[in-house]
């Protein structure tokens, strides 16, 4: 009997398994991927109506946006500058947590506020204190003598890039950092012994023996960031909307922007956005031979 | 059986998420079996809480309206402003076009001839109801599709108190005087922002036209060809770049700051004067500052038209209700519904009953500045079926021109105007 | 039992205890130093949401003001919020969205991610790939296809519907977790399990599912706090208060004319505490259940 049913199973081979997660994805994913595909090649007025086929002159009109070109510039320094340094920050950040000292457990529990906060509002919250008339931030710094008056930090572009960094790094730390935490759980103590006995120093100890063994960790936190941190929409909507004009937008948010004007254009930028992410990530593969990894 | 329940229950949960789902009200009007007929109406929210939003006023309405019509229903939807746009146009794309809907702007919709004419969903009554100057602001070519629901125009305030302490005996006329007062308010170090200049993405195409107004400059020429970047635009902008904004007047980043902040700075007496709408004198009075109201200033002397601004009210064919859009646009017009709108959020009517009860009833004297200006104010080019791609452009990047340089700035508008106009 | 567990969990109770008392006696400045900077971290990472608090117990007069701390703390905000926007409604409808998609993505996931890390069946590469994919879209890019696509549905302004999209944009990480877990499980046990007859599904349910217990809490976890602070969606596809989400129902302080602040963060706060609370219980098992991704 029992062994009859199994083989029924088994016959029905992975469908009822992956099935249900497979039909989930084609439908609220697939499908509206197509839909985003088939707009992208559309005449879409100013209010929504289509037109018509487009063939590729959305494309071709988005090529030849002036503010296209600085807004990939852009959004490739802000993916490798947030990522970096999230990643070290948080390799520093999982080393600190890993050790035992009084108030672990607190502390720990204070570094996942970010992450239990919704990003949008996070980054809502650095735009109010980062107000020139009574944003705390301002008067902290006006106080500690660090600027002279409250200033616009988000106003100009040059000094709004810097802070909304800041926050891309702060809500990517909870998680980088538990991953790495996690990946440290890994490292046996045996070996830390080991080198103690060697009369290793300590900064050698974590070159050549910690930061090998992280390295999955580290595979995981890069991925997972720079899929997120490229994507990533309501730290810059929620702090500048973009603005001034396009200056501190990322293809994302300036997808978001297109949308008021022009709802093809804005699906072109959709789909050459998911071929950037695709090259990008393929590219971290393939650099980190993660294959080998995987295959080990 | 176990482990075969466990799968199968697992494929029968995403199957019945579905099924449940699809049993679930969707949108969408459509005559039901007994012939009764359901309206979509998609309205913009005027309230900033649950307490104040339109949601409510438009509930009432519609209790009134199926009371009084029991073969309509009525479906009301009310979207934040910041979202109403992009939700519309997500709408349409869709095919999910609401019945009437209540928002900023009309005109793109003609374009795609999605709209009644005006006279096929009003009655006679109630479209000469209508001030005359929102009527003809409602037309594409000559024919009016755009409805006006509410309006306001735009005057200039200031702080009296920040005055009187700086000596100033009389609000500015020119420009000339806007900047020495905001030189002496600075001087003093009585308010943070002399004078608040808010072109950040919210209202840039408002701000914009008030000062260029003040330049006898505009959007467009008398024979409605954009002139976005003609010389009395650049020549507004570089006044307003070297006089306002390089001598820390004002805003250090006017291109990114908006309304909402300059209204919020004035109402806690942060602001020395700004050119507002009727919405501040609430504010105002709630922050305690003591405000004066005065003609907009221009370059020469006060502006003899304002800028005139009219949310509008619109009835899509898609769905073919002409009859019952009729019956309920009628009902919404009357001047008690008109009426309970405006004074609930200090908006100025468009329809003459109103206007006249308004301006005899004594309960607004706030608004007598406001209730002279309406019958010359001068409007956006909202007739111009590309206005609605053009000002989002202009909202999005106009701001910029008070920082870099205002002919490259308003001249890449420009362009982008005619490149609308010609796709049109 | 305890073999496996130190597979499973690589968090030997014996060794860093063990340790740590060593080091707590010889190295005690040292503990001071790194006590001192966590517990100044954590301050960091906590003065944002602190100042969220503070903002949200300001007197409406009082917020333009440069002040650290207003003149009087108006308690009153954090009743007149349930009065001045529909938080009860937000609130129960993010319940049932976070509750429900994270049911859902368990139900979906557990099965694909079982059977994925036991059989090499046919495809299991394609499925891992479409897996992968869906880890790289954004729902801000898509989302003018799902309101079509849930319009055509007749499934706007329904709970169902962000329960499915919730569900499905996270699923990835969850079927990555849970493969990378459940893979860490010694597949031995399950074959005795088998062997007494429980069969596949009662191997997976009666010995696999308890050991997996850590990673099944991570996706959980992560699911849950994604779906609770979920905007663009919530935004794009319920547009009647009563159907909305928390994070849209705080949105809509934002105004036309004015920004209620006060209320604003007092929603924000009502929405971030019970996240932390849940995490803060739990933060043990996300470490363990994150090691095993972390080491694959």
């Amino acid at each position: 009997m029992t062994h009859k049913s199994r083989s029924g199973l088994a016959r029905l081979g992975p469908l009822p398994w992956i099935g249900p997660a497979v039909l989930l994805i084609l439908v609220v994913v697939v499908w509206p991927v197509y839909e985003m595909v088939r707009t992208s090649f559309l005449k879409i007025s100013t209010s929504g109506f289509v037109r018509g086929s487009a063939g590729t002159d959305k494309y071709q009109k988005l090529f030849d946006e002036p503010d296209f070109g600085h807004v990939l510039t852009w959004t490739v320094i802000w993916t490798l500058t947030v990522v970096g340094l999230t990643i070290l920050i948080s390799l520093g950040l999982a080393q600190l947590f890993n050790q035992q000292f009084p108030g672990r457990r607190v502390t720990r529990w204070a570094l996942i506020a970010p992450w239990a906060a919704s990003v949008l509002m996070t980054s809502i919250g650095f735009k109010w204190m980062l107000n020139q008339t009574a944003g705390v931030l301002n008067t902290a710094m006006t106080d500690l003598g660090l600027i002279d008056k409250p200033e616009d930090w988000l106003g100009d572009p040059s000094t709004a890039w810097p802070w909304m960094i800041f926050v891309a790094v702060f809500v990517s730390l909870p998680f980088t950092t538990y991953t790495l935490l996690a990946g440290l759980q890994t490292v046996p103590g045996e070996v830390y012994e080991a080198a103690k006995v060697d009369g290793t120093s300590t900064w050698q100890t974590y070159l050549r023996i910690t930061l090998p063994l992280l390295r999955p960790a580290l595979l995981v936190g890069v991925v997972i960031n720079l899929i997120n941190v490229f994507n990533s929409f309501p730290v810059i909507w929620g702090m500048t909307q973009g603005g001034p004009a396009s200056d501190t937008a990322t293809t994302t948010v300036f997808m978001y922007q297109l949308l008021n004007t022009d709802m093809g254009e804005s699906a072109a930028l959709s789909v050459v956005n998911f071929a950037l992410v695709v090259v990008m990530v393929l590219f971290f593969l393939k650099v980190s031979r993660w294959n080998q990894e995987e295959g080990r | 059986m176990n482990r075969r329940v466990l799968s199968l229950s697992a494929i029968c949960a995403v199957g019945a998420l579905a099924l449940t789902a699809c049993g679930s009200n969707g949108g969408g009007g459509g005559k039901s079996a007994d012939g009764s007929v359901t309206l979509k109406l998609v309205a913009a929210d005027y309230g900033d809480k649950a307490t104040n939003a339109s949601k409510l006023y438009w509930d009432e309405v519609a209790k009134g309206f199926e009371a009084a019509n029991p073969k309509i229903k009525v479906d009301v939807q009310v979207i934040n402003w910041n979202d109403i746009d992009t939700q519309v146009k997500t709408m349409i794309q869709s095919g999910n076009v609401p019945d009437v809907l209540q928002t900023g702007g009309y005109a793109d919709k003609v374009a795609d001839d999605l709209l009644y004419k005006a006279s096929d969903v009003l009655s006679p009554a109630t479209q000469s109801n209508f001030i005359d100057s929102f009527s003809k602001a409602g037309q594409v070519d000559g024919t009016q599709y755009g409805i006006p629901f509410v309006s306001s125009a735009r005057a200039f305030f200031y702080n009296k108190t920040i005055f009187s302490k700086a000596g100033i005996a009389a609000p500015p006329t020119t420009w000339d005087e806007v900047k020495a007062d905001a030189q002496i308010i600075k001087s003093k170090k009585l308010a943070a922002t002399p004078y608040a200049l808010p072109l950040g993405p919210e209202e840039a195409q408002g701000e914009s036209m008030i000062w260029e107004l003040g330049n006898n400059g505009g959007y467009t020429d008398d024979s409605g060809k954009y002139t976005i970047n003609s010389q009395a635009n650049i020549d507004t902008f570089s006044w307003l770049k070297t006089n306002l904004v390089d001598p820390g007047l004002t805003y250090a980043n006017p291109a990114t700051t908006d309304r909402k902040t300059a209204f919020a700075d004035f109402a806690a007496g942060k602001v020395g004067m700004l050119n507002g709408h009727p919405s501040l004198i609430q504010m105002a009075k709630d922050g305690k500052v003591d405000y004066g109201v005065a003609p907009i200033p221009g370059k020469t002397g006060p502006l003899t038209s304002t800028l005139g601004v009219a949310d509008w009210m619109m009835a899509f064919k898609k769905n073919g209700h002409q009859e019952q859009i009729k019956k309920f646009l009628d009902f919404a017009f009357s001047k008690e519904n008109t009426l309970k709108f405006d004074e609930e959020y200090n908006l100025m009517p468009v329809t003459k009953d109103t206007l006249q009860e308004m301006t005899s009833s004594g309960k607004h004297k706030d608004l007598e500045p406001f209730f002279s200006l309406l019958p010359g104010a001068k409007f956006y080019p909202l007739g111009d079926t590309t206005w609605d791609a053009v000002s989002a452009e202009i909202k999005k990047s106009g701001g910029t021109a008070v920082k870099d340089d205002p002919a490259q700035v308003l001249g890449a508008l420009q362009k982008k105007a005619e490149d609308a106009v010609a796709n049109k | 039992m305890s073999a496996v567990q130190t597979v499973a969990a690589p968090r030997r109770p014996g060794a860093p205890s063990a340790a740590a008392a060593v080091r707590r006696r010889t190295l005690r400045p040292r503990t001071v130093i790194i006590a001192g900077l966590a517990w100044l971290l954590a301050a960091v990472f906590v003065l944002p949401y602190v100042e969220m608090v503070i903002t949200s117990l300001r007197p409406a007069d009082e917020l333009r003001d440069a002040t650290y701390l207003p003149r009087h703390f108006q308690w009153s905000n954090l009743i007149d919020v349930w009065r001045e926007s529909n938080l009860g409604d937000n609130l129960r409808v993010t319940l049932l969205v976070a509750g429900g998609s994270t049911l859902l993505v368990l139900l979906v996931a557990l099965p694909a991610a079982y059977y994925t890390a036991r059989v090499r069946f046919r495809g299991r590469t394609l499925f891992l790939l479409l897996v992968l994919v869906t880890q790289m879209f954004q729902p801000t890019s898509l989302l003018v296809g799902l309101y079509r696509e849930f319009y055509q549905f007749g499934m706007l302004n329904s709970v169902w519907t962000l329960i499915l999209c919730n569900g499905a944009f996270n699923l990835a990480f969850a079927i990555w977790i849970l493969t990378a877990y459940i893979g860490s499980i010694p597949v031995e046990l399950e074959e005795a399990a088998m062997i007494d007859g429980l069969g596949r599904v009662g191997a997976l349910v009666r010995v696999t599912l308890p050991l997996a217990l850590p990673g099944v809490v991570t996706a959980v976890i992560f699911t849950f706090i994604a779906a609770w602070n979920e905007f663009v969606m919530g935004l794009t596809l319920s547009t009647v208060p009563q159907s909305q989400p928390l994070t849209v129902g705080i949105n809509n302080f934002i105004g036309n004319y004015t920004v209620q602040w006060n209320y604003l963060f007092a929603g924000s706060v009502v929405a971030i505490v019970p996240v932390v609370i849940l995490f803060a219980f739990i933060e043990r098992h996300v470490v363990s259940g994150l090691t095993a991704g972390s080491v694959k």
